[in-house]
């Protein structure tokens, strides 16, 4: 149980990273090499679920690949979509996953000459799009 | 004073748009990703995809540059594989030996963005790149144009203001299909009761202020 409630006392460290407005200076290579390992201690966490109680984690990781990790890019959009998705409503905008443009871009046509990868979603500039808008 | 009015010291002005990073909003594109990326998420789960995600913000907009877009979208593919690609690896290995460890060129990083997402099905949502610098937004939409050319399983979903729909289907020609966003009044309503439960002033709220509410704001929005 002990190590259980370590676990959950790292991510409220990590956010409180996270909220430092100069996450981007002084202290990035920290965070980056943080969030690195925090991905590799989650993965690690997740696949060792059955196992938890016998303390059989595994927390070896290659020594290379948090700092690959970080060099790829010192940004993190994964803390950001965490806050948004925290703040959405349920239910509200459903219902553009069920239309025809958004089904038929998932599905899509692999290799086709009319193939359409990209799905754009647009709204008018100012109030309409970004807060409520309707026609 | 209409629901426009209200919203402005809230949500900050056309030009000033990092105003609305702070509050909750309504209905925004920003919601419609993040919901996307969700079900997405839970969709891939299933199917061996992997769901890649950005969030452009005009207050960081310097910081978000395309090399470090771009790096943070394969970041985000390597960190669900098991081992890091060679090609990968071998590029970090050599940019640590010049001028004590170099960054990645954006060349690089959409190289590397072809090979890796052709392995397995990709899924990248790109929120509010009408906040992207324009510079930025020409280099990274050349480079995701790169990418669909090789990867014909990559799918890309995208939010942005109307102004800058010409730009991308210019840069995008032929791979592009479009949705206008505009919510809807059960999604208001909605939206409107989630918030009024989690009103932190209940006893300044009785119940026909709450059904005034209720009645007026649609409606408003409905003549917007």
């Amino acid at each position: 149980m002990e190590t259980l409630t370590k676990f959950h006392k790292k991510p409220r460290f990590y956010s409180s990273l996270r909220n430092s407005r100069h996450r981007l200076t002084p202290s990035s290579t920290i965070y980056n090499t943080l969030s690195s390992k925090e991905q590799k201690m989650s993965q690690s966490f997740s696949n060792n679920i059955g196992s938890f109680n016998t303390t059989n984690l595994n927390f070896t990781v290659t020594d290379d690949r948090p700092h690959i990790l970080a060099w790829l890019s010192p940004l993190d959009p994964k803390f950001r979509h965490q806050d948004i998705q925290d703040r959405r409503v349920e239910n509200v905008g459903e219902w553009l996953l069920q239309t025809a443009e958004f089904r038929s871009w998932y599905a899509g046509r692999e290799g086709g000459e009319s193939d359409k990868a990209v799905l754009f979603c647009h709204g008018d500039p100012g109030v309409g799009k970004t807060y409520i808008r309707y026609h | 004073m209409g629901i426009r009015g209200l919203a402005k010291p809230i949500l900050g002005t056309i030009d000033e748009p990092q105003g609305m990073e702070e509050q909750g909003q309504v209905l925004t594109s920003r919601d419609d990703s993040s919901l996307v990326v969700d079900n997405l998420g839970d969709q891939a789960g299933g199917q061996n995809a992997t769901v890649t995600c950005f969030y452009f913000d005009f207050a960081a907009r310097s910081e978000q540059s395309p090399v470090h877009m771009m790096g943070s979208i394969l970041k985000q593919l390597v960190c669900g594989q098991e081992e890091i690609p060679e090609e990968i690896s071998r590029a970090y290995q050599d940019q640590k030996n010049v001028i004590g460890g170099r960054g990645p060129q954006l060349s690089s990083i959409t190289k590397m963005l072809q090979t890796t997402s052709c392995k397995k099905r990709t899924l990248i949502c790109i929120d509010a790149l009408d906040e992207c610098l324009v510079g930025h937004r020409v280099r990274i939409l050349d480079s995701l144009n790169q990418i669909l050319k090789q990867s014909s399983g990559t799918r890309v979903f995208m939010t942005g203001r109307s102004h800058i729909l010409p730009e991308i289907r210019r840069r995008l020609a032929g791979r592009i299909t479009t949705i206008s966003i505009s919510p809807k009044t059960d999604d208001i309503i909605t939206y409107l009761h989630a918030r009024l439960v989690e009103d932190t002033t209940p006893d300044a709220m009785d119940g026909a202020l709450e059904a005034d509410i209720l009645k007026k704001i649609p409606e408003d929005v409905s003549e917007m």
